[in-house]
Order: C-alpha cells, then structure tokens, then sequence
C-alpha cells in the first residue's frame, strides 16, 4: 500500500473504495463472528468448513465470507448470518453448516436451522426483527459485523476514517473538543466523567506546551465484562480513529493503547490494524501531508485488575508497578514521566469517529439529558441471551433483562442484576424499572463501571455473591493503603463466617460498619467501590444474610458448609435422603427403612405424594444430570418393610399424670404432632371433623396417587395407647377452645387444614354442575360420589386441578376434561410429572385463557365464556402477567365446571369457637409466631394449611414435628426460641465402590406407570414401586455428597488433640 | 502563599504545603504510621485522613498526601474522621496487636475492644522502611513484592541483597515490630544480619561511613557478653 500523502489524496480513495464497495455485494455473503467467544464455541470449525466448500464446489465467485470479531449474540455461537436477507442460524452443528451455504447460494432459507423462540413459538426470518436485536441501538457494535478486522478496506467501506479526514482537512482542535463536548459524551470507563471537559483540560494542561500523551484504556477486567475486548477484536481501526482525533484535540504525539496480556486476539488485530494505519499514511509522522504527527504503541498488562485505576496503569506504562497515588494532581497535569496524560476508555474512543462524523448535537439526540449516546453492556448470568447488547442510556434495567435479554433460563425467577463488576452493586428485581444511567445507579448503591451486567436468580446466594467478589478484591487490591488492603480481607472473612453459619448479628454490624469506613478511606476508585458489593446486598438482601446468620439456612443452596447434603437439607423434616439411598445401594433395606422413618412418621404417604424438594436440589441433577429418583427409592423401601418394625424411642412421662393436649384435626400435621408428643409421653385426644381420620390426605389427594388403604396402615402404626382419636367432632360445633382449655388441656393444637375452595367470584358460580374441587373431591373419596358428567372443564394450574382434572376422567359419565389456565404452561404450580400424566391421560391443558362469564341453560350449567391472554410484565412474584386480548372472547361449552384456583383455610370454626384472643390474617389464615407456633392466644398453638394456606403434606409434617417440640417446651415452662443448628449428615454409610462404566452409563430410572389405557378407566394407584434391580441401580447413582462431611469410625482423628496456637 | 481554614482557624502556608503540615503548624495532632518527615509522604497508612469540603461533597483524604488549596476547609477531628480513625486503629490491632506503637495509638484514641480475628503480623506494610532504604540510604536494597493479601516486603529474588549496607535503618523507622530483628528466625529477618552474628559494628572498619540506628542491638547485646 502506498503511503497517501495528502488529504485531498484520501478523500478521493475513500470515495473510491466506498463506490466499489456496490460491486462487491452483490452475491449473498456469510457472515461468521470469531471473536474469542465464537471461537471458543467452534465457530473456526464452522470457517473452514466453508471455505472447504466453497473452493470444493468453486462457489467462489456465487458467494462471499466475511470473517468478523464478536457480534454480541454469544449465547447463539456458532452462528451464521446470511446477508443480505440476515438469516441467522444460530448454534449450528457442524454438518449443518454445507445446508447454510447451499441456500445463500440458491437464496432460499432453512427452516429447521434459522433462529425460533422456542417459547413463543415464532420463527424470525431477519436478523433485525429478533427481540435480541431489534431493542438494542448500535451504533458502535453494529459494524462489528460489517468489518473484517483485519482489513481496513473494510473499516473504510463502512465509512470508516471519515472523521479523520474531516477534522484533517480542518485542523481546528477546539472545533474538536467542541464537538464532544457538545454531544455530552461521558467516560464509558464506569466514572462517567464529561470527555469533552476532560479533552478541554487536557489541552490547557502545562500551558499547551511539551509532550502529552493519549492513553486507551484497554485494561478490562471485571468478572464478567467483554466489551472493550470485542470492540479492539472486531474493529480496531475505530478505536485508532478516535485517539488519532484525541491526540489532535489534546495536542498530544504519542499514544498508547494499555491492553492485557489476557486478550491475544484483541492485541493481534490491534498490532494488525496499526501496521496498516501506519502504512496508509494514516498514523505516524505528518499525518496524511498534513505535519500532524501522532503515533500509537501497545502497551500490554500483566493483568493486575487495579492497572485498569488511571494513577496505576500510569505507572505500569512507565515500567514501575502498578500502584495508584493520590489525585490530584490528576493524570491531565501529571501523567507518564510527569506530562499531561488523557485517559480514555476503549468504547468511549469508539465513540468520537460517530461524533465527529455525525456532529456531537446529534449524538446528544440518543439517550437522556445529561446521559448522551449508547452504551455496550454485556449480559451475563443468569439469563437466556447471554451477549453484548448496546442501548441508548436511560433504557430501564427490566428491558435490558427481560426484552433483549429474554428473561431467565429456567424456572427461577430472576432476583438480581450486579452491573458495574466487582466494585459495582446488586440492584434487586424489584427496582428493575431504574433506568440506566450514571447518576441513577450510584443512587442504587451501584455503579455504571464499564457495564457488566451479571443476572442472577434465585439459584444465586447473595452472600456468596458478595463474597465472591470480596474474594477478587483481596487478591486484585494493590496493598499500598491499608483499608484496601486489610479492609477487603476483613470483610472476605466475615463474608466466609456468614456463609458457613459461624456468625452473629454482631458480626453483619461490624461487616457494615467496616465497609463505610473502607469505601470512606480508601485511596483510589478500586479500594472506594470494593466495599459496594457488600453494602448493595446488604442493603436489598439483608433478609438472606439474616437467614445465614440466625436460622443457618442458604436458600440458594450454595453455601455448602449450610447446605450439607441437598437432599437433607432441601428437606422440611431432614430426612437423611442419601442415608436410606445409600442404605439401598447396600442392599440393607431396613436400616434404609429406620432412617426414613426417624424423621418422618408418613414414610408410605411421602413415597407418593410428596412434592419431593430433595430431588430439585439433588446435585446429580443440579450438575447437569438427572437427580435421582429419591421418592420412588422411598417408595421401593416402604413397600417392603412394615411399618410395625420400627420401634421409635419413647420417654415415659415421670411427674405424675400426664399432661393433656389436645389436636384439632387429624390430618397429616396434627396426627404428627400426636405421634410426636405420645412419644414424649402426653396424652393426646385428636378430634376429627369427618367420619375417619385422615383430613388433607382424604379431602385433597385423590386415590390413584394415595390408595386409601395406604393412609389408613400408616395411620393405625401412629395411633398407640397415649393417642385417643374422637371422628365426627367439629371444632365450632361440638367442641371449642375455652372448653378444651378449661378442661384440662394444657394446650390447643390448630390443624384443621385447607378445605375450602375459593371461588371465581363470577355470576352463576352456584349454578347446578359448578363445584368447587375440594367438595368435588371429597364426595368421592368420602361418600363415593362421581359428580363430572359429560365435558368437564376445570380452572386452575395448580395440583387440585390437576388433580381435579385426572379424577374427573376417571369418572364414569366423563367424555372430555379439559384445564383452563391463564398463563402458559411454563408458569403452572403443579408439579411437572403430574401435568406430564394429566397429558398422557388425554386431558386438554388449555393456556392464556380466563374465565369471563359462567353461562348457564335453564338454571344449568352449559358452559363458559372466555378470553385469550398474552404475557405482560412480570408482576410482583415474577411472573408474567396474563393480559386479557380484547376480541378473543369465546365460548367454551362444557357439562361440569371444577374450580380449582385455590384453596382458603379452615378457619371458618374458629371464630364460633368461642376462641378469643385467636388473630386471623388478611389471606383468613391463622396468625402465629414464626419462631414459637403459637397463635395470639396463650396455649393455642396452630400448624400446617391452617396457618401457610394451602401448601405440601411434607410441611404440614415438619411443622407437626416442631411443634410437638414446641409445646413440650411449653408445657414445662421452657423457653419456646430454640437457636438453629446446622443439619449435616453425621451417619457414615460405607460406600460401595463403581466401576467407571457404571457411572458413565447410568441414567436416571423412570418411575414405573400403570398403562394409560388401563389407568384410565379405575381409580387403581398409577405409579408403581421399582424392581429390587431397578432400585439398585437407582441408588448407586447417589453423589454420595454427605461423604464430604462424615468419616469412617476407626479413622476419625481424636477430638481436637492440638490447638494450633498463634496460627490463623 | 496559600489560605485555608483548619477546624475553622485560618492559616497561610506556602505552596506545595500538605495538610498534615499545616495542621501540625496550628498544633491539631494527627496520628499517622506511615509519614516520617524526610521521607516522600506514601499514604499507605490511611490513619491521617481528614474531611475536606462540604455538604454531598465532603470526602475524607490522606493529610500526609495532600497539598493546600486555596480556600480549602479542614475538618481534622470530625465524626466521620474519628469513626474512620478509629476502625483503622481496630483493623490494625487485629493485625499487629504486639506492636507498642499501635497499643498506644488505640489506648489514645479510645479503642478498647478488636472484633476481628486475631492476627500476629509483624507488618503493617506502611513502607517507611522501603522509602528510609530508598531516599535515605540509596540503597534500594528492599522493596514491595506481591499485591492484595500477598503483598510482603522483601529483598528482588528474596535473596540476600548485595545493596544492603545492613544499615538497619529499616528496623529503626518500622512502627509496627520492634521484633522486626528475628535473628533466631532467619525466614523473617531482613538483613540478616546478626543471624550471621556478623552485625555492621562487628565489622565496622569494612564499612566507614555507617550509621547504626539499631538500639538496642542484639549484636551489641552478645558483644557486651
């Protein structure tokens, strides 16, 4: 290339290039990103298999390849983009790849590869109406797909140095600071300090006189954060153009882009496009003939995070080690070797060629006041489109999220978004309406920084969170001031204390109070933001450092020292799942049996109904696997051992006559509750409203999940000489509290359960063929009734429709069920598998409908009038929100109608109960203490649907559990708080050894069904108990993660023999 | 000539003044570690901060590190300073709780309980010794080596160091360790000198213009034996 020796000389050469750029294309040409992401995801492979075919198939001349940087739809590489049409194949296999080429050349498209949103069922045939791209401005990331950076002919053709040459052709730097300062451009670096003003000070500086430098600051190095190293990959020249135009504005011949060792690709393409600048005639000595010198050297980190601080990368350019000084004086008065320094961040100089080219009133046209032009952010975390995305400033964080970003991955809500990187904060799902903007986010208690935005869910532990980045703090602090230094270990350390459950309240006191001072004391932006993740999540989260610290509870089921093993603790009553599992690998199925039934006194109704938490936190499945079936192993023990062999221990009751309790309802809750205080030693009399004990389990659960003679062997193995069961007494009616109080009780038990249905509030709701499902359930299970005729439909999407809806097949006049829910499948309470067999069986599942109108023939029911939805904004659960769309109303026209939307408590008795002092809640729940159980009134104590609403029989079982604890402190006068203690697994199970086959073979073992056709027509139990094969096999997949904290016996080193002394 | 207001009294100092100077000029004490005059001000210790400005704007800053403004209002004993103080002081004890000078520093300034787990450093890295050793003896024997948590002070190579005159100007500075002299433990002596019992007065006619700031000395000591 010839050097262009003037600007007249390059005017006429652009116009060239960019008139020939028509010719160029006007064949279909396949756009492939390799940037290191793409790379990383294979997209080289993808390139070669290309060029083979095309030179295989002499398609050279039919079809072009451009090769660029990173496009920002990372979550989608390996993909290709077809132009011009801009088909985008996302995650292609590499066979695909020749069928991509094949319909570029023919112009045609491929259905199955181009990209669909699987959740909304749409097919995008462009590029630029996905939601990904069409809500994103960019202005700056956009030619990243135009450009091959390693060509500058590309950079030129996308009208690239047009900036240059017109700021050249008039050399006027103030016209130049000018134009930035008018676009209101601020750092893009994270502090967010006006460039203009800078640029304008920097030029004053040392009185205009001597050398002065441009700095890009290319030190990137936030967890999480990419996007200057994809704009040095993908378009390097732009970033020269900016500090060739900066050195002219500052009056400044040297430049240098500081640029980590970390990111090879980008110093590649940066070296590459320098060579070609400089050989253009572009950079270095008089400037395209115009005597303006200006020339640029990289400077590459060592990778030190705190180099990215401007006093530091200063003294690291200088060859010294990178440690910042106190400003002032700042870097614009003394920079390197003592002049006048300007320091920009790499998107910023990306920037100023869009300024200068367009005019800086224009830029200030995007964004907000104060808050001018686009900003590159990259999602990262937890969310469906992980990339770049580039917005004007002042977009709201919820667009950002859950438009571009597509919402969350799996079922967990999202909970929070840390912009800014380690030293930014965490902003909570509820503030997601913040819009983005310098100002507003240090209002949140966090910062821009250079823009990482890492999503979270509710899988993440904010205490893990913030002690994660406490961690890369204290590594990545320099150490010259102390606060920094000794403030970051400190707080690292409580951080650590919280998440393994040995801290106190005093202890997140002292976190806070050290973090103020750190953030107060610190020299440098690295040492003064460091305590913002701490403060941020204390600030928004404080409740799940609070659970860490006082129940010793992660929810998020990270912090492993609290976790233990998942299962157990996933477990409301702690059943030591990997014990009974480990127990069945062994073959020694009665101690699988005792270890099950130590902490659950239902082990047969759980082995069936239970909503099983274990297995949603097992990590065999959180790993990436399928958790093991922990109920059907339940299930597989329960059948075969009898209840009859396990002998609980008792206490005998020494003071006297034993005290009287009495239970109100005998449902799962209540009858544990019984069990528990019998074996302490009281007499219990458990009252029952219906004819047979059972509640919940009889009136909620129908019998194909819960045979009736499976709850009633369970519940003659509780009942013993202690327990006194009276049926057919209602609290209200034939009993009430006063009168039980008075006649000796010691204490009251509340756990009437939830069996009332709540209602549509709709006209006609009592119309004849209307039920609400608890009655519709209960008339079969108790009395025998089949009340569904013809076509049935049931509202709701939780288990009681499902439930409802499978009863309701099995029913004899049944021709059709179908569901109706407002939202989408996705966003049904029900448990999975239940929806699945609900499917097989033949039921409708119809979504995105409400209910309008119940419309009724002669007083009859006939059917109902309703409206199609679509998902709105997420509301305050998280959830989208249905949204009623005007003109779908239909009609649905149906025999029977079951509602089953929600269940209200019990707590209808209550009040003729002559119950005073007993507070009723607003959601007409029972309101008790959180910790004690107890409800307002002295001695009353109430547990299970009663007090949560309608909820799971395993909670009703630990909260019966509890209290039965609770009640016996009570009763002797002890305090009722009793402090949390962690739940380890303590049992060591000798492990039984696998081969390595097994291991990689195995999967997880389905659980036995009854057969569709036949389950269909009974109400016989569907699922069915594993094989003694099957349940070993099962079994032996167990991670085994409670080894990690139990030992063998004989190895177990003799309680602390030596006390490290002085040590840490 | 500069103006500014000191906790309200109003002073002139000249240009390139720090704060930590002017305010010793009106007699405000200001604890600091890591300043010395004679040596270039560091920073590292924080323990000098003072509040300039007002209201939204009101920043603590290093005294030691900063120059007079024009009109600059100082606030060296305010709540915010003390609070800061104070938790440094704390942070620091938790650190070196064995050094007297930082003992008395918490017993002056009201620190009475350590809430951290407690550390034996022998270091507080205020870097006195690596600016005495640099600007004062022109030795450049020791430096900083590492950052965050690994930071520590050391000899390039954590070698003996050929430019050290085994002066002990190090010791003499250092606030923290009076037992910075470990000679029974040579990991964690610096100089190594009197490990070797070969002390710079043992050998004083190899070294003519050495200065000993070492008192006392554990060379002096077993000498005196």
């Amino acid at each position: 290339m010839k050097k262009i020796a003037s600007v007249e000389e390059f005017s006429d050469f652009r116009r060239r290039v960019l008139g020939e750029k028509q010719i160029e294309y006007d064949r279909p040409t396949l756009v492939v990103c390799a940037g290191t992401g793409g790379q990383a995801s294979g997209s080289n492979d993808v390139i070669r298999i290309i060029k083979r075919y095309i030179l295989e198939r002499a398609l050279q001349y039919r079809i072009a390849l451009r090769v660029t940087g990173c496009q920002g739809f990372c979550e989608m590489d390996p993909f290709i983009v077809v132009e011009p049409g801009r088909q985008l194949y996302p995650k292609l296999r590499m066979e695909d790849v020749p069928r991509v080429i094949e319909a570029a050349v023919g112009g045609y498209v491929v259905d199955e590869l181009i990209y669909k949103d699987t959740r909304e069922q749409r097919v995008y045939q462009c590029q630029n109406d996905i939601p990904f791209f069409k809500k994103q401005t960019r202005t700056i990331l956009g030619n990243n797909q135009s450009i091959d950076p390693i060509r500058i002919l590309n950079y030129i053709e996308q009208d690239g140095y047009a900036a240059l040459e017109k700021v050249m052709s008039r050399p006027e730097p103030e016209r130049i600071i000018k134009e930035v300062k008018d676009s209101g451009i601020r750092g893009r670096g994270g502090a967010g300090f006006p460039t203009g003003r800078k640029w304008e000070l920097a030029r004053a500086s040392a009185d205009g006189e001597g050398q002065k430098y441009v700095v890009c600051n290319a030190d990137e190095g936030d967890p999480g954060a990419y996007m200057d190293r994809s704009l040095l990959e993908g378009n390097p020249h732009a970033i020269i153009e900016g500090m060739i135009i900066a050195g002219m504005a500052i009056g400044a011949t040297q430049g240098f882009i500081y640029v980590r060792s970390e990111y090879p690709l980008a110093i590649k393409h940066t070296l590459i496009a320098l060579r070609q600048a400089r050989e253009m005639g572009l950079l270095g000595t008089n400037i395209l003939g115009s005597g303006i010198d200006f020339d640029i050297e990289v400077v590459r980190g060592a990778g030190a995070f705190v180099c990215g601080e401007e006093t530091a990368l200063i003294k690291s350019i200088e060859g010294l080690m990178g440690e910042p000084r106190q400003r002032p004086p700042y870097p614009i008065e003394k920079g390197i070797m003592g002049r006048p320094t300007c320091i920009n961040n790499v998107e910023t100089l990306a920037n100023i060629p869009v300024i200068i080219k367009d005019g800086g009133a224009n830029y200030a046209k995007i964004g907000v006041p104060n808050n001018t032009g686009t900003k590159i952010f990259s999602l990262v975390g937890k969310i469906r489109n992980t990339g770049l995305v580039e917005v004007p400033l002042g977009m709201e964080i919820g667009e950002v999220v859950y438009d571009i970003g597509g919402g969350p991955v799996g079922k967990a809500k999202i909970k929070a978004v840390q912009t800014g990187g380690p030293s930014g904060g965490c902003i909570p799902a509820t503030m997601f309406d913040l819009q983005i903007d310098y100002d507003s986010l240090v209002k949140a208690g966090s910062i821009m920084g250079s823009g990482g935005m890492i999503v979270m869910d509710e899988n993440t532990c904010m205490v893990d969170v913030a002690k994660y980045f406490m961690s890369f703090l204290k590594d990545e602090s320099c150490g010259k001031c102390f606060t920094c230094r000794k403030g970051t270990q400190r707080m690292w350390e409580i951080l650590d204390d919280i998440s393994r459950g040995n801290a106190t309240m005093a202890h997140l006191d002292l976190l806070e109070e050290l973090a103020h001072v750190v953030k107060d004391t610190s020299m440098c932006g690295l040492g003064q933001s460091s305590p913002n993740p701490v403060l941020s999540t204390i600030r928004y989260f404080k409740d799940e450092y609070i659970r860490h610290i006082k129940d010793k509870r992660c929810d998020a089921f990270v912090c492993r020292e609290l976790v233990g093993a998942p299962c157990q603790s996933a477990c409301p009553v702690g059943t030591e799942a990997w014990r009974y599992v480990a127990h069945i690998a062994r073959g020694e199925y009665q101690e699988a049996y005792n270890a099950i039934r130590e902490a659950n006194p239902f082990p047969s109704v759980c082995a069936r109904v239970c909503n099983h938490p274990c297995e949603e936190r097992c990590r065999a499945g959180t790993s990436g696997g399928d958790p093991i079936a922990i109920r059907s192993l339940k299930r597989f023990v329960t059948d075969r051992i009898d209840p009859s062999t396990f002998r609980p221990r008792r206490q005998i009751w020494t003071n006297g006559e034993p005290p009287r309790i009495a239970v109100i309802g005998s449902g799962p809750g209540g009858l544990t509750a019984a069990h528990y205080l019998s074996l302490t030693g009281y007499k219990v009399t458990v009252f029952e409203a219906e004819q047979e004990p059972g509640g919940m389990l009889f009136c909620a659960i129908p019998s194909y999940r819960l045979p009736k003679e499976t709850i009633n062997k369970e519940i003659a193995s509780l009942l013993d000489d202690n327990i006194t069961l009276k049926c057919n007494t209602a609290l209200g009616r034939d009993i009430d509290i006063d009168g039980l109080l008075g006649q000796g009780y010691k204490a009251v038990v509340l756990a009437m359960g939830a069996h009332k249905s709540k209602p549509l509030q709709l006209e006609n709701e009592d119309a004849p063929g209307v039920f609400p499902s608890i009655e519709f359930l209960k008339a079969f299970n108790l009395r025998g009734e089949q009340l569904a005729k013809g076509r049935v439909g049931v509202i709701g999407g939780g288990n009681s429709a499902i439930d409802a809806a499978r009863m309701a097949l099995r029913q004899k006049d049944v021709e059709s069920v179908t569901i109706l829910y407002r939202r989408t499948r996705d966003e049904m309470p029900a448990f999975a598998e239940e929806i699945e067999a609900a499917d097989q069986e033949g039921i409708v599942i119809k979504t995105l409908v409400t209910p309008m109108r119940v419309l009724t023939t002669s007083g009859l029911f006939s059917g109902l009038e309703c409206v199609r939805n679509e998902l709105g904004e997420p509301d305050s659960s998280g959830r989208r929100r249905p949204v009623p769309i005007p003109g779908t109303e239909h009609t649905v026209e149906l025999d029977t109608l079951i509602v089953a939307i929600s269940e209200d408590s019990g707590v209808d008795c209550i009040s003729p109960a002559r119950s005073g002092g007993i507070e009723i809640t607003s959601y007409n729940t029972v309101r008790v203490d959180r910790d004690t159980m107890m409800t307002s009134r002295q001695g009353v104590f109430a547990i299970g649907d009663v007090v949560t609403g309608p909820n799971t029989v395993i909670n009703a079982i630990a909260a019966g559990k509890k209290v039965a604890v609770l009640i016996d402190r009570f009763v002797r006068g002890e305090q009722l708080i009793q402090p949390a203690v962690k739940n380890l697994p303590k049992v060591y199970v000798e492990p039984i050894s696998l081969d390595v086959q097994f291991s990689a073979e195995v999967s997880r073992a389905e659980t036995p069904r009854a057969s569709v056709a036949w389950r269909k027509r009974n109400f016989a139990e569907v699922e069915v108990t594993f094989s003694v094969e099957e349940a070993s096999r099962e079994a032996r997949r167990c991670l085994r993660c409670d080894l990690e904290f139990t030992k063998p016996k004989e190895a177990e080193a003799p309680a602390e023999v030596a006390v490290a002394v002085g040590g840490r | 000539m500069i103006s500014l207001t000191i906790n309200g009294l109003p002073v002139t100092v000249d240009k390139g003044t720090t704060i930590l100077e002017a305010a010793k000029f009106l007699g405000f004490p200001i604890p600091t570690l890591c300043h010395m005059d004679g040596l270039e001000p560091y920073g590292a210790c924080r323990l000098c901060v003072v509040e300039i400005g007002e209201g939204n704007s009101a920043r603590l800053v290093t005294s030691c590190t900063y120059r007079a403004e024009e009109g600059l209002k100082v606030r060296t004993a305010s709540n915010r300073v003390l609070r800061a103080r104070r938790m440094i002081i704390e942070l620091l004890l938790g650190t070196c709780p064995q050094s007297k000078v930082i003992q008395d520093l918490a017993s002056a300034h009201g620190v009475k309980r350590q809430r951290f787990k407690q550390e034996h450093e022998d270091c507080i890295l205020c870097g006195l010794c690596v600016r005495m050793c640099k600007e004062q003896m022109a030795a450049k024997a020791i430096g900083f080596q590492g950052r965050g948590e690994n930071r520590r002070i050391g000899t390039p190579f954590d070698i003996k160091s050929e430019v050290c005159r085994l002066c002990g100007g190090c010791i003499y500075v250092c606030p923290a360790c009076q037992l910075r002299c470990t000679y029974n433990d040579p990991d964690k002596a610096v100089c190594g000198g009197c490990a070797n019992l070969t002390p710079p007065c043992v050998e004083k006619e190899k070294f003519d213009d050495m200065m000993c700031y070492m008192s006392p000395c554990v060379a002096c000591e077993i000498r005196k034996e």
